[in-house]
């Protein structure tokens, strides 16, 4: 009984991916080389048409620019602000194990209900935030109003939404580093930040690598946020290749483009995961 | 697990075996007999709706309930959201499970499935009736869809707010921007029109440009927002909603539907667009502001003439092998059950068929009673031949889905961004639009 376990859940395992992952995948690619105006009408093949058409627009390459710095500068605020909490979170203090439960919390939001609730904080006329400001006698902040702001804002809730995952796997790597090489250090004179830098960071290279790595590639292709806050405006100004992906198959009708976006775009993240695993092997961390 | 097999008063390994045997056999004689207790009624009728308010909702599983005890066919009622509509319908047709009847609300899909052979004429439901102006968008004498209703969007002003501040009904620009101007006060703001990337904005800001007579396409389909007799008209037009745009609250660049509604109901600004909705939550949420709200059409900018903007909502019957029940179900819905299914949201959903509005039923609902001079404003609309109802997907000679694309591209919404934002000179905004509107439809 036991010798057929193993395969059997290996089986269910290789399964589920071929249907759920592989096959519709597969689906989205086949979907790039035809022409089709909506989901119920015939294919008509297309070659790669739809390529040269999606990469000679500039419609293209600015949502490229936009994810970059989107997913970039989300990446390294949630790294760095996460990296801060958990070092605080690691000291001791009073209250220290309720402050990491509600620290926490943000991650367990649905999306939509984050960004909702954001957007109802910061309405122009009835949200807490304009009211409370109104109220200091402060001016009001255009929150969406400009292409810049807008792009500012969407990466603020990114931020505000999954900082608490960063803190959280760090503050468990942090929890394995040996107190011995602290101690070692602080016996060699090293204060907090050069124990920091030569002895956490090492430490946790391979789990900020990973970090990293994960809240790149989600963030690349992060949706919900963009579509829920801005759809891509002003402008385009927040129109990422999701979005655009998103945009072109279920707003203009143009589902091979659609497709041929999405392919470029797993490409797109396919090349930097292998630039990064180049530049960063998790193994030298060991 | 052995250990297990022989405890007093547990289950053994073979019990659970039989147990879930038998438990599958079970499910599975159920499933076998299904068919033959459907085949009684026939298949049921699926159907999928898009109109999520908790009366209506309670109306259709009132009504399912109702016809399957009178005619024994059972009719299973979907609710989504209006903007998953065309993808569950294209999904169940791609599926080969396709829905029987749903609701569209944006004539682009109605001309697609059409065109595809996927829905089929609904004369025999419309033609006994008289309808009320553009909208029934009939392709070559069939009519594809069965409209419930208009959903105009029109302008809400603050009554005793012009009272107060002794202004008067606009029939121009620049007496309304006037009157916008006048209203700002501290937190309050003169009015609200969203010039967002979305569907409020198409919805809700260009009914001006469209009482200044401006036409994005002409009869042979070419683009002329640009030519020499549109220009100046939708630059005008820019520079209006630039100036309106000073007196609006911040967020108009995200407005949506409910952000409108919400400020409208709260009184936070002095005009808004919105349909009936606007009544009735108010009605519900500010009793003091819906006894004080007024509506008007858009207007000119010479004080010539008026518009409304569609929002138009209504069925299509899918060309399935339950056709011929739908159609049934269609015609006992659109016959005895439409007075109770308007009534569901009765301001909001304003009729299309010009009968009801005489079916004393249907005026004798508390709301229709109340609000009879609004309700009497909008049937004018919809019956006077002088004031234009259009929207930017019903543009062109013909229903056509190059009008639908410049809808979903928003490009309209993105002239105004241009204008509002970026502070690109006008005539420069209406032609970057214009080319971008022919890429689209190339």
């Amino acid at each position: 009984m036991t010798r057929w376990l193993l395969p059997g859940f290996l089986a269910v395992g290789v399964v589920a991916t071929l249907v759920l992952i592989v096959g519709p995948a597969l689906y989205a690619v086949s979907l790039s080389f035809y022409e089709i105006p909506s989901l119920t009408a015939d294919p008509v093949w297309a070659g790669f048409a739809n390529y040269a058409e999606v990469l000679g627009s500039g419609e293209f390459w600015s949502a490229l620019w936009n994810g970059i710095v989107y997913a970039g500068l989300a990446i390294i605020l949630q790294v760095v602000l996460g990296i801060g909490f958990a070092l605080l979170l690691n000291q001791p203090f009073f209250g220290r194990a309720l402050l990491r439960g509600i620290a926490f919390l943000p991650y367990l939001l649905p999306t939509v209900i984050a960004v909702l609730v954001f957007k109802w904080m910061v309405d122009g006329s009835l949200g807490i935030v304009t009211i409370t400001m109104d109220d200091l006698g402060l001016p009001p902040i255009y929150w969406f109003e400009t292409e810049t702001a807008s792009m500012v804002s969407v990466i603020l809730i990114s931020v505000w939404l999954w900082t608490p995952f960063v803190t959280t796997t760090f503050l468990a790597g942090l929890q394995t580093v040996p107190t011995q090489l602290y101690e070692a250090a602080r016996v060699d004179g090293a204060g907090p930040v050069r124990r920091f830098f030569h002895v956490t960071l090492p430490s946790l290279r391979p789990i900020l690598t990973v970090i990293i790595l994960l809240r790149g590639v989600w963030m690349f292709n992060k949706f919900d946020v963009i579509w829920l806050t801005t759809g891509g405006g002003p402008l385009g100004a927040t129109e990422h290749l999701p979005v655009l992906s998103y945009r072109m198959a279920f707003k203009l009708y143009d589902i091979g483009s659609g497709a041929a976006v999405a392919t470029l775009s797993f490409f797109v993240l396919m090349i930097a995961v292998t630039v990064y695993f180049r530049v960063f092997p998790i193994e030298g961390g060991k | 697990m052995t250990d297990m097999k022989t405890r007093r008063g547990m289950i053994s390994r073979r019990q659970a075996l039989k147990g879930a045997g038998g438990l599958g056999a079970g499910l599975a004689l159920s499933g076998l007999a299904a068919p033959a207790v459907h085949a009684a009624g026939g298949q049921p009728i699926r159907f999928l709706n898009c109109e999520t308010g908790k009366g209506t909702l309670a109306f259709f599983t009132d009504a399912a309930k109702e016809y399957e005890e009178k005619t024994g066919r059972e009719v299973i009622v979907d609710s989504v959201p209006l903007g998953e509509s065309f993808t569950k319908i294209t999904n169940g047709i791609r599926s080969g499970n396709p829905y029987d009847v749903a609701n569209v609300g944006f004539i682009g899909h109605v001309l697609l499935l059409a065109e595809e052979g996927q829905i089929v004429p609904l004369n025999e439901l419309t033609d006994e009736y008289e309808w009320g102006n553009n909208i029934l968008f009939p392709l070559d004498d069939k009519v594809y869809w069965y409209p419930f209703d208009y959903n105009l969007a029109l302008i809400y002003y603050r009554k005793d707010l012009y009272e107060k501040g002794g202004l008067s009904i606009p029939t121009t620009w620049d007496a309304f921007a006037s009157n916008c101007e006048a209203l700002v006060d501290g937190r309050q703001k003169g009015c609200l029109f969203p010039i967002g990337s979305n569907g409020a904005s198409n919805w809700m800001s260009f009914a001006f440009m469209w009482a200044e007579g401006v036409k994005i396409f002409d009869d042979q389909w070419n683009v002329v927002l640009d030519n020499d007799e549109m220009k100046p008209r939708v630059a005008a037009y820019l520079d209006f909603m630039a100036r309106l745009h000073e007196t609006m609250p911040p967020g108009s660049l995200q407005a949506s539907y409910a952000d409108v509604l919400s400020n409208v109901v709260a009184g936070t600004v002095g005009h808004g667009a919105y349909a009936g909705r606007v009544i009735e939550s108010a009605e519900r949420d500010n009793p003091a502001v819906a006894e004080n709200l007024g509506i008007m059409p858009y207007m000119d900018s010479a004080g010539q003439q008026t518009a409304a903007s569609h929002g138009y909502d209504g069925w299509v019957v899918l060309d399935t092998p339950n056709t011929g029940p739908s159609m049934e179900f269609m015609r006992w819905l659109t016959t005895e059950k439409m007075v109770d299914f308007l009534h569901t949201a009765p301001v909001h959903f304003q009729p299309t068929r010009l009968d009801i509005y005489e079916d004393q039923r249907w005026r004798d609902h508390p709301m229709i009673t109340k609000y009879a001079t609004e309700i009497e404003t909008m049937r004018r609309l919809v019956t006077d031949p002088s004031v234009i109802v259009t929207s930017i997907d019903t543009q062109g000679p013909e229903p056509d889905v190059r009008p639908g694309k410049v809808f979903e591209s928003f490009a309209m919404p993105e002239m105004l961004q241009e204008k509002i934002l970026r502070g690109t000179d006008s005539a420069e905004a209406v032609e970057k639009t214009a080319a971008r509107i022919r890429e689209l439809i190339a």
